[in-house]
């Protein structure tokens, strides 16, 4: 039986910005999903990688931990992370514990992108 | 009768991830009939997740036949919530957790920031042994 709103990651690319989209609960189950959708844009070559969250999303410690893993990974690989979407109380989460000094924190996907685009430009 | 037996309530259920999401939305459900703010509902839903899957796979060794209690009850000027577990292993709180700049260097294991975020995002938050396993008692002011 599964117990949580079970996690839907997708990938897109706009603007050259590899978008992860997460929709559901971030938790233990989510790893081997998110994990895959990270490595198939590191494959396909993404330098800026979004992660787009859903407003209402459940977000836990293992959850949190995964998203520490893809930080490793993309300061391994030289590449950018932001993050957007997240609500009010999950940003606060996320400077918390300190994966805001890793991941620029956007209220939304055009505000990520635009950043981006400003830092490609640079 | 007492106000904190009137305004209480008790959940039960088996040391199954998962399980935290349904005692988190009911236990939020009570603290927002209680009064409590949008903001720290919030903050008591992830404090509460937290210290349950704490329940669930340390206190219980993600055993389903051991069960977690979730116990909350109101009181003049905050709202308690107790976690019970059945203890089969002792759960030893480490002072001495590795930063988040330790984990990403892969120094330190990435997982272990639910009692930090317990510690911080509750009035007051404490861990202890009981008679039949471990208690962990958080308070949230109204």
């Amino acid at each position: 039986m599964m117990l949580e709103d079970e996690l839907t990651v997708s990938t897109r690319e706009r603007d050259g910005v590899a978008i992860i989209d997460l929709v559901g609960d971030v938790t233990t189950f989510a790893e081997e999903k998110i994990n895959a959708a990270y490595r198939e844009v590191t494959n396909d070559g993404a330098r800026f990688v979004l992660l787009n969250f859903r407003q209402n999303d459940y977000i836990n410690s293992a959850g949190i931990a995964i998203l520490i893993g893809i930080v490793t990974e993309v300061n391994r690989n030289n590449q950018k992370l932001a993050v957007s979407g997240l609500s009010q109380h999950f940003q606060k989460i996320f400077r918390m514990v300190g994966l805001a000094q890793y991941a620029e924190i956007y209220q939304d996907e055009e505000e990520a992108i635009g950043r981006f685009q400003q830092a490609a430009a640079e | 009768m007492s106000t904190s037996l009137i305004y209480s309530m008790d959940l039960s259920f088996p040391s199954e991830l998962g399980y935290e999401v349904i005692a988190r939305d009911a236990v939020s459900a009570f603290a927002r009939r209680m009064g409590l703010s949008a903001e720290r509902i919030e903050d008591l839903k992830t404090a509460l997740s937290e210290a349950c899957i704490n329940a669930i796979e340390h206190g219980n060794s993600l055993r389903p036949d051991l069960r977690v209690t979730v116990h909350c009850h109101l009181e003049p000027d905050r709202l308690v919530i107790e976690v019970v577990d059945e203890g089969t292993a002792e759960f030893v709180v480490r002072d001495n957790l590795p930063t988040i700049s330790e984990k990403v260097a892969g120094l330190g294991p990435l997982r272990g920031m639910g009692l930090m975020l317990i510690s911080q995002l509750c009035d007051e938050s404490s861990f202890e042994p009981c008679a039949n396993g471990n208690r962990m008692r958080l308070a949230f002011s109204r």
